[in-house]
């Protein structure tokens, strides 16, 4: 028996012993997803009496690019994830670098500042609605004893929904990004930063020529991490506008939602939801770029 | 060499899960003793059942097992009376799972003559409507006389909705029975997700009394012709109103729509947080519902003479603006509110005046949940300047899955509830009518002195202003949107409308 032949044996045997865990993921992932890109090409609304499940082709995926109310989903999706994203990392790379010290004071505010993560994003949403509300809301109560007008309140008024709903991500999640810049930071070398000192470097020259450039690998992580999670936002929107006001907050994530269980119309959300999984898999596929880059 | 070895190991494999998933299924017919006891002098079955289970009342199952193993094994006892055991037996304890199982399946409920469907296990999925109160104190009656047992599955609106129609698409036949919206019914019926019940009502005419049940009432489940669900909660919308508050301004209730629009203006002081009217604004079911209830009142339709959606019609964009006109004078937080909290608004005494179904008017009665008791009455819902009266109706009918097995059981149980006795205690713990003996029992009247007006709605009722098309929810996703938008501002009423009509006449080619 050759050394080949039995190196292959072993492969196989390999295969066989991953076969449980293939069978799962084949079934949990790859038949619902292949499913979910067959019927995209079909007419197949479940709850249509007539309903034929005809071959329409790539007709679903020219009605919603031509569908204003998915126009209008996608460029919903991309304000709330340029909004949320940007505010989070630098909000989150502030807190990384104020509680840094290792007191004990920073240690208990650290971990405090960790909550919000720990919360089921559709209570933290229920949470923030009560708190939005207009009649009975504690916010806006605030707000009108310093004389805002809070009208609609700030779930219901168009300009101010989206903003008021972002808030909601950026509380949640900046201290992911907290965490992942402290950990950046602790990792970094002490000793260009002593250099500097004896080169007369200020503080803030070191942070931005040092600190930052350092940095860079754990901020890309965050980046493209929350990118990836921030497109596909869902759960706070449900709770707290159901897209609403008119279609203020409707993201491309509900609007699928609303497509898929309200009208059952199965066949356009399926296209709709591989649109959105071509973008999130764009931005997953950078992330492993980028992560291997940083292991060389 | 390496093939075999290759097939041999999946098969092994196979085996292996093969033989994982029938053990488990053996389980189910086949007695296992977790151990074996050896009966000693001074031993009984309570003795041992308290020893191994902590249940003296348990013997039963000890020696159900040791029987079933005798059966095939007798080297194992044969007992044949639970109060005689000899020492030197060798007994069978099944492990605490297999004696519980064992124990419930002796207790089991079996049908007799007079409850032909005892041990019958019903779901039903409820939407969490105040009749909820109804069902949670006549169940346990109802189990009671027939030994059929009724699980509820309490759901939100678009939860009980959703959950529903991923039901019925897969089959999978989880409920037995349903409440089902008025609204639905179109959309059930033309796609026989519920079973009809004509051959039921006729095999059972003689006691369903049904010429006692309002007409209007049947629109809770009919469809050309035919019953998809049987009706269980009729409601009438009427005009709540502040008795107090409209004394104090020396008014009388508002008769049209034009009086209730001047009144709400009236009666509004923003400053102190006290306004005219509670609406229902937020965005979906809600305030799409509500808009269709004032485009009945002004005598609009949301269809056309031949049955097509005209929703931008230049009656309705008028109606619309009307409606956007009311919410000028309803607490600003009106644009989001559900049923909910319109109804907290009204019960916390922060608005005179409100619309809605006349089932919550029981509860302003009730000091745990309002602020406003004794204080509020109801009229006739306002229509429009010279429009003949038509008042909205609403509510929900009860169906049976098309797919249940249980379907001669579930029938029972509607059966029993639409009783005109039972139909007494359905309204006195939150339930509502459908029965004309009801509306007009002298006792119910006595509690309920708003009923003579519920009678009058209910015999002038529309219960299609809602249009009950299979197409339903579409029209109600875009007027949801649309009146909501139209409502924060975003667009205007024409706009609203027309784009509201662009959907719906996508959605439906």
């Amino acid at each position: 028996m050759s050394i080949s032949r039995r190196f292959k044996g072993k492969e196989a045997n390999y295969l066989l012993l991953l076969l449980p865990l293939l069978i799962f993921v084949f079934v949990i992932a790859i038949y619902p997803l292949a499913f979910s890109f067959f019927i995209s090409f079909f007419k197949y609304r479940l709850t249509d009496p007539d309903q034929t499940k005809t071959f329409v082709g790539l007709a679903n995926y020219i009605t919603a690019f031509k569908d204003p109310q998915v126009i209008t989903a996608i460029s919903n999706t991309l304000v709330f994830v340029a909004g949320t994203v940007i505010i989070e990392m630098l909000f989150g790379l502030a807190l990384a670098l104020l509680l840094a010290a290792e007191t004990r004071t920073m240690r208990i505010v650290r971990s405090f500042l960790l909550m919000p993560m720990a919360i089921t994003p559709l209570v933290v949403g229920l949470i923030w609605k009560s708190l939005y509300n207009a009649d009975f809301g504690v916010i806006s109560y605030y707000l009108k004893q310093l004389g805002v007008d809070v009208g609609h309140g700030p779930l219901g008024e168009i300009s101010v929904a989206m903003p008021a709903v972002m808030l909601i991500d950026i509380w949640q999640w900046t201290p992911l990004l907290m965490v992942i810049f402290l950990a950046g930071l602790k990792s970094l070398p002490l000793e260009p930063f002593d250099a500097a000192r004896v080169d007369g470097a200020s503080r803030w020259q070191s942070f931005w020529y040092i600190t930052l450039p350092m940095l860079k690998p754990a901020l890309l992580i965050g980046l493209l991490m929350r990118t990836v999670q921030s497109f596909k936002v869902f759960d706070i929107i449900y709770a707290t506008t159901s897209g609403g006001p008119g279609s203020a907050t409707t993201v491309l994530n509900y609007h699928i939602f609303t497509v898929g269980m309200t009208f059952f119309n199965m066949g356009y959300a399926a296209a709709l939801a591989n649109i959105l999984l071509v973008i999130v898999a764009v931005l997953s596929v950078l992330y492993i770029i980028v992560l291997e880059r940083q292991q060389i | 060499m390496e093939k075999v070895k290759k097939i041999a190991s999946a098969l092994m494999i196979l085996v292996f899960l093969l033989s994982l998933i029938s053990s488990q299924a053996l389980a189910q017919d086949e007695v296992v003793c977790e151990s074996e006891v050896v009966v000693q002098a001074n031993d009984w079955l309570s003795k041992l059942a308290d020893k191994f289970y902590g249940d003296i009342l348990a013997y039963q199952a000890i020696a159900d097992a040791t029987n079933a193993k005798a059966a095939s094994d007798d080297s194992y006892a044969a007992i044949q009376d639970v109060n005689i055991i000899e020492p030197g037996w060798k007994l069978c304890i099944p492990s605490a799972e297999a004696a519980g199982v064992l124990i419930e399946a002796a207790q089991a409920k079996t049908p007799t003559a007079e409850q032909p469907f005892a041990g019958t296990e019903l779901t039903l999925a409820t939407m969490t409507d105040q009749f909820l109160t109804g069902f949670r104190y006549l169940i346990p009656k109802f189990e009671e006389e027939t030994g059929i047992t009724i699980v509820l599955d309490e759901l939100g609106y678009v939860d009980l909705y959703q959950k529903l129609t991923a039901d019925f698409v897969g089959h999978t036949a989880n409920y037995d029975l349903m409440t089902m919206d008025i609204v639905w019914s179109g959309e059930y019926a033309a796609n026989r997700y519920t079973l009809p019940l004509d051959d039921f009502m006729a095999r059972d005419e003689a006691e369903l009394q049904l010429d006692d049940i309002m007409p209007v009432a049947w629109t809770l489940g009919e469809w050309e012709g035919k019953h998809w669900a049987y009706p269980l909660a009729g409601y009438a919308n009427v005009l709540n109103y502040r008795k107090d508050v409209l004394a104090e301004a020396g008014v009388e209730p508002p008769k049209t729509q034009q009086e209730l629009l001047a009144l709400a203006q009236q009666l509004t002081d923003a400053d102190n947080d006290f306004y005219g009217v509670a609406l229902l604004g937020a965005k979906g079911p809600a305030v799409a519902q509500d808009y269709m209830a004032w485009v009945q009142q002004h005598g609009g339709a949301i269809l056309d003479a031949d049955g097509k959606p005209a929703l931008n019609s230049a009656e309705n964009v008028e109606i619309l603006e009307f409606f956007g006109e009311l919410f000028k004078y309803a607490p600003p937080g009106a644009t989001d509110y559900w049923w909910d909290q319109r109804e907290t608004a009204f019960r916390t005494g922060n608005v005179a005046m409100m619309e809605g179904w006349s089932i919550a008017r029981a509860g302003y009665e009730d000091s745990d949940i309002s602020s406003v008791v004794g204080n509020v009455d109801v009229a006739k819902a306002p229509v429009t300047e010279g429009m003949d009266p038509k008042y909205g109706f609403g509510g929900w009918g009860i169906g049976i899955n098309a797919d249940s097995e249980n379907s001669e059981a579930a029938w029972e149980f509607i059966k029993w509830l639409s009783t005109p006795e039972i139909q007494k205690e359905w309204i006195r713990h939150d339930g509502a009518p459908i029965r004309r003996s009801t509306l007009e029992d002298p006792e119910l009247n006595k509690e309920y002195p708003w009923f003579p007006i519920l009678l009058e709605s209910f015999e002038k009722g529309d219960g299609d202003y809602r249009p009950r098309i299979p197409q339903y929810s579409m029209i109600q996703d875009a007027l949801g949107t649309a009146v909501n938008g139209y409502l924060v501002g975003e667009m205007s009423a024409q706009d609203a409308l027309d784009q509201a009509q662009a959907q719906v006449e996508a959605a439906m080619q």
